[in-house]
């Protein structure tokens, strides 16, 4: 940009300091690392711990620098500085501060800084607790930590001849990063508002829910930590004690933010779903699968010492996959196969330099220690729980790559395009019953094992012949009353399938089997109910995806309309419904009651009834779903749904669509051009004839009642009133299209009769009928005295006297100002009519403001005071209304404006998906809390 | 036999059963030609014809819109798609629709579109001035 011109307005000190802070955390977190490093080789000496010391003061400083950085960027979005481009891509002047949080962490560079403050407070408390743990640990996340502050370093590095972007700096001037002519001008600011937050992201879901899995993401890094470290200084089974009660929190917290995740999608999406297996949700999944697995042989690596390596590998392979899902959903490579990745930001080969980096490093240190670590001599007993959970882990990894593969796809076709520029790329058909078909089957194994192996005991051998028998007789009394439950429920839930049936059984299994062992075998002692928890948990989560999953209903179904032209599967998901007409769909009288305008938000609100035989209503609710309009207010931007919530069912409705003319302005225009308007002219008590009904011009009134008039913004208006029959006189409305006059522009307001397809607009030609521009007034005068009266056209007029305080609305107010404002009234048609007309003398000039009565059409001027006779002259005319007709387009065949078209579905037992699972992640929990009682650590 | 080689192996047979299983899920893009030839669903690439009218009239039926669509071949057709008319369709750079001719029609029950990202460098300058 031209450096010559001198920007006015501009506060460039935030950028500057900025900047410093985002060098600053990059070296002292480099130095931070390579002194940890350095401590962690030399364990025990003098020059270890002053490493060490160095590896602290490197770390708390880069946490310092991270807060700082925060700290400004929230400054300079709080106080709107849309001189920055971070500020003028997420903030708006009508941005409410309460997304303040949502429009700093929208951007790639707020999320990243997101993360690594949660990796700066997570690394504050390795730092205090982990003891002789912290140089290795503390290395590793640090070298973590480097990679992602460079994502904010913005510098270029120049290779041969392609530049490479290295990082993406939040605090960079817009004229930095964009070319536009607008920066010729120095006062630019005064003429730029920022984009905002997109509208969909305009609620509470997103303030809470990307903190949370960025906790959960930087809580993962953690194990991936202590992996390292216990390879790296080659303590191979010291590592596997402490790094547990990470692990545990990791699956807890990451478990919340994706469920979190889920509950977005479900409450606040249109989706119809909590899971759509959408790329950016399957690969916040695919980590957390992989840490489960890894957490089980954690366990077994603490009971029996085996499964080290496995540990090892699921906690740096969960890891990596992490970052791996951070290059999906940054770099732009899912393209149009997700609905929510980030705009691409040109990181891609840093993001896949940190992704192959830290893949690298684990191989690296996996392979090169292969040898070294413990070997059991024995293999695991099929009798022995440790075996199962191995295999359950294995389930688990299974799973998770099955889906990181699927979901892979587009970086497969990337990988193609390579070779094959032409390659168009492939795609999965139906992406939900292919990931379903697999993970069903996963879930069925999960629920058998972890029903099973929880009644096996650690480092088992053998079973003799009475305890094989009493575990086989359990198993079958366990199984035999899944069956029976799976009956039960089948009596009101349809299963469709034999293997839903198979999956059925099996997740009662796990779910009694678990009930039993807490009461049986833990007495009730729920602070060791951990695993029981996440177990039972996870069949009730699994159970309630079979039950909400497979039977949910499209209530506002319309098989009438598409019969015959699609599959019946396929009969549309939308109903229309008009306002107040009442409409039966799937056992619901359902009706479109009305809308309330909130700002930028329209409300709907539905009403739901069920009636009994008798047509009394036994049943009934109100949902009231929005849409959202674009932050310039020209077109509909999101669609939020309402669901109302039963313990046994959630009924779910979003508005789908609206009549053209309310969901774009554009739109609107384009409709109203494509109407036909007749040009008729009426005078009152005149009849014109529709298709089969007429109209009467019933009146003319000056105080006009239509619906988005505003008396207030108004100074004359005129409607007209139309009184619409049907020939036997059952139908019979009133509509007033009217005319307003607002500082000299005219303003029309058509009146619209959707039953009928009509639409009147009060042509403006009307206007000049009734009222005269002042030139061509003709003023008669009149001298009187107060209380005297004058005849004009037969309307008797009096002055009554004089009013202090000011009413006439033609007078705006100065200093100085001497004001006389007289009172003239009239009756007419039995009611007052008052004329408040000012005689003025400013700055020592006189002069009159006028008064005016639409109704009379009378114009008043006090033009002179005698003040020795006590005479005052008025001047007085009249409208010319001697040809008071009323000119009147007319349309017909105007489609509708009262209907909206939503979406109902009716999810039976969500709640089960819900509760089970938070009992599951309660479970997590729970083993955490009872791992943090340092005795048992 | 040892287990963990029955494991490996067991693992190696459910990955080449969960493999070849899982391809058949997965197909290229077609184009309007190739729907013709066959009655299976396939999923087409292309843009928007902007000199066809985009037809959506909610007030008669919401779950019906139609458009033409030019493939990469460029051959134009009648789509029409079962569903709502998605946001900011007209300004689409790129669609993919899922479905299957019917007598020369397209009929479609899905669609993804790819609309211009958010920020562009002309942006400043049109904002500026509105």
């Amino acid at each position: 940009m031209d450096n010559s011109i001198n920007y006015i307005g501009e506060t460039l000190w935030p950028g500057q300091l900025g900047h410093f802070f985002i060098l600053l955390s990059f070296i002292s977190i480099a130095f931070s690392s390579l002194s940890y490093f350095l401590a962690s080789k030399r364990i025990d000496s003098e020059l270890s711990n002053s490493w060490k010391k160095l590896g602290r003061i490197g770390f708390i400083t880069h946490s310092l620098s991270v807060l700082s950085i925060i700290g400004i960027l929230f400054y300079v979005m709080s106080q709107l500085m849309y001189e920055y481009a971070y500020v003028f891509e997420h903030c708006s002047d009508d941005l409410p501060m309460r997304y303040i949080f949502s429009a700093f962490w929208e951007g790639q560079e707020g999320s990243f800084l997101l993360w690594m403050f949660w990796h700066c407070i997570l690394g504050l408390i390795v730092l205090k607790t982990s003891k002789s743990w912290e140089s290795p640990v503390m290395a590793f996340l640090a070298l973590v930590e480097i990679v992602l502050a460079s994502m904010l370093l913005g510098i270029y590095i120049e290779v041969g001849d392609m530049v490479y972007k290295m990082g993406s700096n939040p605090t960079l001037l817009l004229r930095d990063v964009f070319n536009a002519p607008i920066f010729q001008n120095a006062d630019y600011l005064a003429s730029i508002k920022g984009d905002g937050l997109n509208p969909l992201l305009q609620n509470y879901w997103m303030t809470i829910h990307p903190p949370t899995l960025f906790l959960g993401f930087a809580s993962c890094t953690i194990p991936f930590a202590y992996a390292a470290a216990g390879f790296y200084t080659r303590q191979y089974t010291e590592w596997i004690n402490p790094v547990l009660k990470w692990a545990l929190f990791s699956c807890g917290i990451l478990g919340i933010g994706i469920l979190m995740g889920g509950a977005w999608a479900y409450e606040a999406l249109t989706f119809g779903g909590y899971w759509a297996w959408d790329p950016v949700e399957n690969m916040s999944l695919v980590p957390w699968l992989i840490f489960v697995a890894g957490l089980h042989t954690n366990l077994i690596a603490k009971s029996t010492g085996r499964a080290v390596k496995s540990t090892f590998t699921y906690y740096t392979l969960g890891f990596v996959l992490i970052l791996y899902s951070t290059y999906l959903t940054r770099s732009g490579v899912l393209g149009d196969t997700s609905v929510h990745s980030f705009t691409d930001m040109g990181l891609e080969w840093q993001l896949i330099f940190l992704v192959l980096f830290f893949a690298i490093v684990s191989i690296y240190l996996l392979f090169s220690r292969k040898n070294e670590i413990p070997k059991q001599l024995t293999e695991e007993s099929i009798y022995s729980r440790e075996f199962w959970m191995f295999i359950g882990a294995l389930v688990f990894l299974f799973s998770g790559l099955i889906i990181a593969t699927s979901t892979s796809l587009p970086v497969f076709n990337e990988i193609v395009r390579i070779f094959k520029p032409e390659f168009d790329g492939s795609v999965i058909n139906d992406p939900i019953p292919h990931y379903n078909k697999f993970q069903i089957w996963i879930a069925v194994l999960l629920s058998l094992i972890s029903g099973t192996a929880i009644y096996l005991r650690y480092r088992a051998n053998s079973m003799n012949k009475s305890q094989k028998y009493s575990f086989l007789i359990r198993s079958m009394i366990y199984l035999s009353i899944a069956a029976i439950i799976t009956f039960i429920f089948g009596l009101y839930i349809d299963y469709w399938h034999w293997k839903y049936i198979l999956l059925s059984v099996c997740c009662f299994y796990s779910i009694i089997a678990n009930s039993v062992y807490l009461i049986t075998k833990l007495k009730g002692q729920l602070k060791l109910a951990g695993s029981v928890f996440g177990h039972f948990g996870f069949g009730l989560m699994i159970f309630g995806t079979i039950v909400s999953g497979l039977n949910e209903r499209i209530i506002s179904s319309n098989p009438f309309v598409m019969q015959g032209i699609v599959k019946d599967e396929d009969l549309g998901k939308v109903i229309k419904l008009i306002k107040n007409e009442r409409i039966f769909s799937e056992g619901y009288w359902i009706s479109y009651i009305g809308d309330t305008i909130d700002n930028k938000t329209r409300y709907f609100n539905i009403s739901f009834e069920i009636e009994d035989a008798e047509k009394n209503v036994v049943e009934s609710f109100e949902v009231r779903p929005n849409v959202l309009f674009s932050n310039d207010l020209t077109k509909v931007a999101a669609s939020n749904p309402d669901t109302k919530h039963y313990l046994d069912k959630d009924i779910f409705v979003s508005v789908q669509s609206l009549p053209v003319t309310q969901m774009d302005v554009e739109l609107a225009k384009n409709a109203e051009d494509s109407l036909k308007y007749v040009k008729t002219t009426l005078s009152i008590g005149d009849t014109i004839f529709t298709k089969d009904k007429y109209a009467i011009l019933e009146y003319i009134s000056f105080n006009p009642k239509h619906k988005d008039f505003n008396a207030q913004e108004s100074d004359i208006a005129l409607a007209a009133g139309i009184r619409f029959h049907s020939l036997d006189k059952t139908y019979n409305q009133i509509i007033e299209p009217t005319l307003s006059l607002n500082q000299s522009l005219l303003y029309q307001f058509p009146a619209q009769l959707n039953d009928l397809g009509i639409k009147i607009k009060l042509n403006d030609e009307t206007f000049n009928n009734f009222f005269s521009i002042e030139d061509e007034l003709q003023y008669e005068e009149f001298e009187i005295k107060q209380g005297q009266s004058f005849n004009i056209d037969g309307i008797q007029l009096r002055l009554t006297g004089f009013d202090k305080k000011i009413v006439n609305k033609n007078y705006i107010a100065e200093e100085n100002d001497i004001t006389i404002q007289a009172v003239l009234t009239s009756t007419y048609n039995d009611s007052i009519i008052i004329l408040n007309p000012i005689y003025l003398i400013r700055n020592n000039t006189p002069s009159s403001i006028k008064a005016h009565n639409a109704e009379l059409g009378i114009h008043a001027r006090l033009s002179h005071i005698d003040p020795v006779a006590e005479e005052f002259t008025f001047q007085i005319a009249r409208d010319n209304r001697k040809n008071p007709e009323v000119i009147l387009d007319i349309a017909e065949n105007v489609p509708r404006t009262d209907f909206i078209g939503i979406e109902a579905i009716e999810f039976p037992g969500i709640n089960l998906f819900w509760l089970g699972a938070v009992l599951m992640l309660l479970g997590f929990f729970i083993s955490w809390g009872f791992r943090m009682q340092s005795k048992y650590a | 036999m040892n287990k963990t080689y029955l494991i490996s192996f067991i693992c190696i047979v459910v990955a080449i059963v969960v493999i070849i299983n899982g391809s058949s899920d997965v197909s290229t893009y077609s184009t309007f030609a190739d729907a013709t030839k066959t009655a299976e669903e396939v999923k087409v690439t292309g843009e928007l014809n902007l000199d066809e009218d985009i037809v959506y009239q909610p007030d008669i039926d919401p779950n019906v819109f139609s458009f033409h669509m030019i493939d990469k071949n460029g051959e134009s057709k009648k789509v029409i798609m079962k569903q709502s008319k998605p946001q900011d369709f007209e300004r689409s750079e790129s669609i993919v629709v899922t479905g299957e001719i019917m007598d020369d029609v397209f009929v479609a029950d899905e669609i993804l579109m790819k609309c211009p990202s958010k920020y562009k460098d002309d942006e400043i300058r049109i904002r500026a001035e509105s």
